[in-house]
């Protein structure tokens, strides 16, 4: 983590102590707990701009071609960052416990980014959530305040209040989503990693488009956590990964509810690629889209599938004529 | 004086089009090449409708479009709907189809599959990032073997033994190809190999995992090849229909929802003598930099496209 030799209280002293946020892949699930963390032990934070063509070009330039979509962006956020801050956060998180993986990429990515940066001069940040290793995330940020030389009565009470900030931005999300079922006009269940939901250049498009068509998005991913991963059990007892058991539970919850499903996800994404396969097999009967994206320059084709996919929709429910 | 309806789609590969009347009859049909002009291939199709209608008893009074350049050439003929071509391809077929539960299409450099219950669209897929086992791989192959695409499906019925082609892939099919030509298997029986391969393709990509229930009916430019059409029933194991105008439902279909819909617009076949520019420009305003397409018509502006934000709206 950075550079060993610096005392912690030499980085404490540091004159404007600035941390970086990449706004790509994990931020849009940690973001609140992360900006209120730091802010809270008085450190300055910046985040990266929502994604553009520049960042997403930069990015895929950086990486190897086989990574996801989603990681190439991170690449390209962490670029931005570079040179204007003093530590840039990358965490590392394998997982919560028994089935609750994190992808692969979130246990690599930390020492992925450094490496791709070897020569930048920059310094990074982490944490380290790994349950093998009896590390959870309380422990985890009480390390990482430590390393950076906050004492430990500091860091707890920055991390409580980040964890009530957390807790405050979820549920208020939530209660959103629950809003969205009030609203006329067909209503379309978007199941994807928040990160690809968000995503200026990836989801987002595709999200600005059902609106623009006459749906109403609601999103998978922002379910109480708890109980989706509860609910997941009945789709799937086995699936391995933490998120896509989050949003196989979501799915399962609101099924019902909605006029169709949209699964999007970015190529080559490997949990997805399984999950949604399960998702689909498992949820015949139910409208379904599987809608994998990748940078591509045109939107031409992704709308001519959610074009037809609404209007399949408005066939069944009879708003459309059958010519 | 009656009303006419006008609908044309335009794909990758071919130009479609049709004007029908109230009672969805066609009036007059042409389908040609779009030779990567589809401005070009929309304007010769409007000439060689004209020459087909009857302007003293009808006029057309709403025009649609489908296919790949459906904004492009909605937005010079001045269309009243613009659809995609998956709506436009079952409403189409359901109309003449009634009975139909399955709508198999290959197209140019796309392929769909379409689920019907009781006359309506309830489940549909297309293939994904991969356009192997569409038309422009058989055109291409068809060169290779120094044949007409057209004459393939004449030629693989006349094969006893269909030799065996990779279907998961185009670049694997088409090296496999080369392997069997050099090994000395017979034209025919390659010809058929590969239009069972488009069939395998296609089964296992686009269709995977769909029921697929009689009657089928099966469209896209591919289904003028015999060839394709034994290897589905056989795959299948029943009857696949081929409708004669088969290749030019998309363009009935968007003609039938111009039709249905509410806007009115007279069309005008000047559409074939005006001059229609396109232009890209690149926005710069932002790091997205965005191609905006702009089309003119007799040097003016008329429509544009390709912005993601409002920073690279361009006023008519």
């Amino acid at each position: 983590m950075g550079n060993k030799k610096q005392s912690a209280s030499v980085r404490r002293a540091e004159k404007n102590l600035t941390i970086g946020l990449p706004r790509a892949m994990l931020y849009h699930r940690y973001g609140a707990l992360w900006e209120t963390f730091f802010q809270q032990l008085g450190v300055n934070v910046i985040v990266s701009e929502p994604t553009n063509r520049r960042i997403m070009e930069e990015g895929a330039a950086l990486a190897i071609d086989e990574t996801c979509l989603s990681a190439k962006i991170f690449l390209g956020h962490v670029q931005t960052l570079i040179g204007r801050c003093s530590y840039i956060l990358v965490p590392r998180i394998t997982g919560f416990g028994v089935r609750r993986d994190m992808c692969t990429r979130f246990s690599s990515l930390y020492d992925l980014t450094c490496n791709v940066f070897r020569t930048s001069g920059q310094k990074f940040l982490t944490y380290n959530i790994d349950e093998k290793a009896r590390s959870d995330e309380e422990t985890a940020f009480e390390k990482m305040g430590e390393f950076l030389g906050f004492s430990q009565k500091e860091v707890k009470s920055a991390y409580k209040e980040a964890k009530k900030a957390e807790a405050d931005q979820r549920k208020k999300q939530i209660r959103q989503q629950e809003k969205q079922y009030e609203k006329p006009g067909m209503k379309i269940l978007v199941a994807g990693h928040s990160y690809v939901a968000e995503d200026a250049c990836v989801g987002k498009p595709v999200l600005d488009f059902l609106e623009k068509s006459g749906a109403v998005v609601i999103r998978a991913d922002l379910m109480d956590r708890k109980d989706a991963l509860k609910k997941s059990t009945q789709m799937s007892p086995t699936l391995k990964w933490e998120i896509n058991r989050e949003l196989a539970g979501s799915i399962q919850a609101q099924k019902d509810k909605v006029d169709g499903i949209i699964l999007l996800s970015v190529f080559p994404c490997g949990p997805d690629s399984m999950a949604s396969e399960m998702i689909i097999r498992k949820n015949r009967g139910v409208p379904l889209l599987n809608l994998v994206l990748d940078g591509q320059e045109g939107m031409a084709g992704i709308e001519t599938r959610l074009e037809s996919f609404l209007d399949i929709i408005r066939f069944k429910k009879g708003e459309m004529g059958r010519g | 004086m009656r009303e006419a309806y006008l609908g044309i789609d335009i794909g990758s590969i071919s130009t479609k089009g049709v004007i029908i009347n109230q009672k969805n009859q066609i009036l007059a049909k042409e389908y040609l090449w779009t030779e990567g002009d589809p401005i070009g291939a929309a304007k010769r199709l409007i000439a060689s409708l004209e020459k087909q209608f009857d302007k003293e008893n009808y006029e057309i009074v709403a025009t649609g479009t489908t296919g790949s350049a459906r904004k492009l050439v909605g937005s010079i003929t001045g269309a009243t709907v613009v659809k995609n071509e998956i709506t436009a391809h079952a409403v189409g077929t359901t109309t003449f189809y009634p009975e139909v539960r399955t709508i198999l299409e290959i197209g140019g450099q796309d392929s769909k599959i379409i689920l019907v219950e009781n006359g309506i669209a309830v489940d549909y897929a297309m293939n994904t990032l991969c356009a192997a086992g569409t038309g422009s791989f058989l055109s291409s192959q068809a060169k290779r073997l120094g044949v007409e695409v057209e004459d393939l499906g004449r030629i693989a019925l006349q094969s006893e033994h269909p030799t065996q082609i990779a279907a998961r892939c185009t670049v694997f099919a088409e090296s496999d190809l080369v392997h069997k030509i050099q090994m000395g298997y017979t034209k025919e029986d390659i010809i058929a190999g590969l239009c069972r391969a488009v069939v395998q393709n296609y089964l296992n990509n686009v269709g995977k995992g769909k029921k697929i229930l009689q009657p089928v009916v099966f469209q896209g430019g591919v289904s003028k090849n015999q060839g394709v059409v034994a290897a589905f029933e056989k795959e299948l194991k029943c009857k696949v229909q081929v409708d004669e105008n088969g290749h030019l439902m998309g363009a009935i279909g968007v003609a039938i929802l111009a039709a249905q819909g509410k806007k009115r617009k007279k069309f005008d076949f000047a559409v074939e003598d005006t001059e229609f520019r396109t232009r890209e420009v690149c926005c710069g305003k932002c790091p997205n930099n965005c191609e905006i397409v702009c089309v003119y018509r007799d040097g003016e502006l008329i429509d544009a496209w390709g912005n993601r934000c409002e920073k690279g709206e361009i006023s008519k």
